[in-house]
């Protein structure tokens, strides 16, 4: 009796994503028509709006300089949104157990998790983008650079999104982590000011805030204006990515909040 | 030979310290119908996660085919096909994605599955009802759905659990039938049910858990034969009076 698995699941991995892309599919509205609408108002009202009253930065037009902040906003919600909920409603309507079930080894299910959060967060930037261009502000300095903060911030709170889907036992505690910790750092990491703009003793916080990073990293890569040594951003990025990956890999071995 | 499923000494305590099963052991050969039985919250579902996957358990050990379910979990569950207790789908999604996504879970390749799926679909009598959304199905439609599940990937242990429950007479004469013809195939199938009509019908082997433990284990004519039948033995061995059971007309 042949029982043998192969090396990787390649079709399993696939039916994840194939699966979860379908259930994203019943929700577009939720899924992306609701970040590129909040999106349009945010570079409307404050780039378009208020924007025009504030002088340049950096030798750029407000609109652009918030752009990146806005953009990199809405990737952090749509990876957080998008795994802390596929792993809750697959835990809390038992359908985990299909998976839980199958030669799926826990690399793959983790895998297929973020393929799609990665996938939801490049469609959500690329339809900020798009509104973007209709307000003269899309600029890509590097693209490397920028495809490089995508993805790994989208894995970042992808895997975040994943233990807080597993740690949840009701809605309420889903959506703590984004309205306690997620917004309030966003806001404060630099999207719509400059690290100078902040009172003294807030700039020392910055540096310890990663949003600063990840926004000055996409921002760096845009229009090529940063506060912060790109290496260092870098590296703060790929130390959360390993961080965060051994770690949920580590709570699916030992099946928490997955296997009673 | 090497059993189709062996379980030994398995314990499996749950975090907040409740037993769900202690110590228990058991052997199924290839190519049984072997009837798992016991009272509610004797172990019986926790038993059946612990080989499938959905539990892990605390200690013991358990072998499908010989292959170990925790150390090569990936190897074994390739084995084992499962038909839970209670509905664990996505209520949204309709029959054939959702025998379809299992099937792509074990690494069928598209092609395969499509053909697998539709023949799924015809055995249990599906196909009017295949785009349909689970939570628009009948229970006995819902059923017909976890079966056809569980056999997508063709296993070699089929796991039921209680798969006739909620099901009218008429599915579950035909579900018997079919099982009947798998287990002719060489199919090992390993079924809980309360029904014990049919574990008297269907299985050769029987094991009776109660309190986490099995208390008997035999095959099926053992039972049947002593005084009152399957019905009068299971109630013995789990600790009930079966002379407290009214006779019919009585």
């Amino acid at each position: 009796m042949s029982a043998k698995s192969p090396l990787i699941n390649w079709i399993g991995l696939a039916t994840i994503i194939r699966r979860e892309w379908s259930r994203l599919m019943r929700v577009p509205i939720q899924a992306f028509l609701a970040p590129w609408i909040s999106a349009l108002l945010f570079i409307f009202i404050f780039g378009f709006v208020v924007g025009s009253r504030i002088s340049h930065i950096g030798g750029h037009r407000y609109l652009e300089f918030v752009l990146p902040g806005i953009l990199m906003m809405n990737i952090v919600n749509a990876a957080f949104l998008q795994s802390s909920s596929q792993v809750y409603f697959s835990r809390f309507l038992r359908y985990i157990e299909e998976a839980l079930v199958a030669p799926l080894s826990y690399a793959e299910m983790i895998a297929g998790i973020i393929a799609i959060v990665i996938l939801r967060a490049v469609v959500t930037a690329l339809g900020i983008l798009i509104i973007a261009a209709c307000f003269g502000a899309t600029s890509i300095d590097a693209i490397p650079e920028f495809v490089f903060w995508i993805i790994i911030v989208s894995m970042v709170f992808g895997l975040l999104g994943i233990v807080i889907g597993l740690w949840a036992n009701n809605f309420e505690q889903l959506t703590i982590l984004n309205v306690f910790l997620i917004t309030p750092l966003s806001f404060v990491g630099g999207v719509f000011n400059t690290l100078s703009m902040l009172p003294p003793w807030l700039r020392w916080l910055a540096w310890g805030n990663p949003f600063f990073y990840f926004i000055n990293g996409i921002r760096h890569a845009m229009i090529g204006y940063s506060e912060a040594p790109q290496g260092l951003g870098i590296a703060v990025a790929l130390a959360l990515g390993v961080v965060m990956s051994l770690a949920v890999w580590r709570l699916y071995a030992i099946g928490y909040g997955l296997r009673e | 030979m090497v059993p189709a499923l062996s379980v030994s000494h398995l314990h499996k305590v749950y975090r907040r310290g409740t037993v769900g099963v202690d110590d228990l052991s058991l052997e199924v050969a290839p190519g049984d119908f072997f009837g798992f039985l016991g009272p509610n919250g004797a172990g019986k579902s926790t038993t059946i996660h612990c080989i499938s996957g959905i539990a892990n358990p605390t200690s013991g050990r358990i072998e499908v085919f010989g292959v170990d379910a925790v150390k090569h979990y990936r190897d074994a569950r390739r084995l084992v096909g499962l038909s839970p207790q209670e509905f664990n789908v996505d209520p949204f999604a309709n029959a054939r994605d959702i025998v379809d996504w299992m099937g792509g879970y074990f690494g069928i390749t598209a092609a395969q599955r499509r053909d697998r799926v539709d023949m799924l679909l015809q055995k249990f009598d599906l196909v009017a009802h295949a785009k349909k959304r689970f939570r628009e199905l009948s229970g006995g439609l819902k059923r017909r759905v976890m079966l056809a599940r569980a056999m997508v990937n063709d296993p070699a242990l089929l796991i039921l659990d209680e798969p006739t429950a909620g099901v009218d007479v008429e599915l579950r004469r035909d579900l018997w039938r079919y099982l009947q013809e798998l287990n002719a195939d060489g199919k090992t199938i390993f079924l809980t049910s309360h029904y014990l009509e049919e574990v008297e019908r269907l299985c050769r082997n029987i094991a009776i858990v109660a309190g986490g433990r099995i208390v008997r284990q035999g095959p099926k004519e053992e039972f049947v034969r002593e005084p009152g039948g399957l019905e009068a033995a299971y109630l013995r061995a789990t600790g009930a009076e079966p002379d407290h059971v009214a006779a019919p007309g009585a």
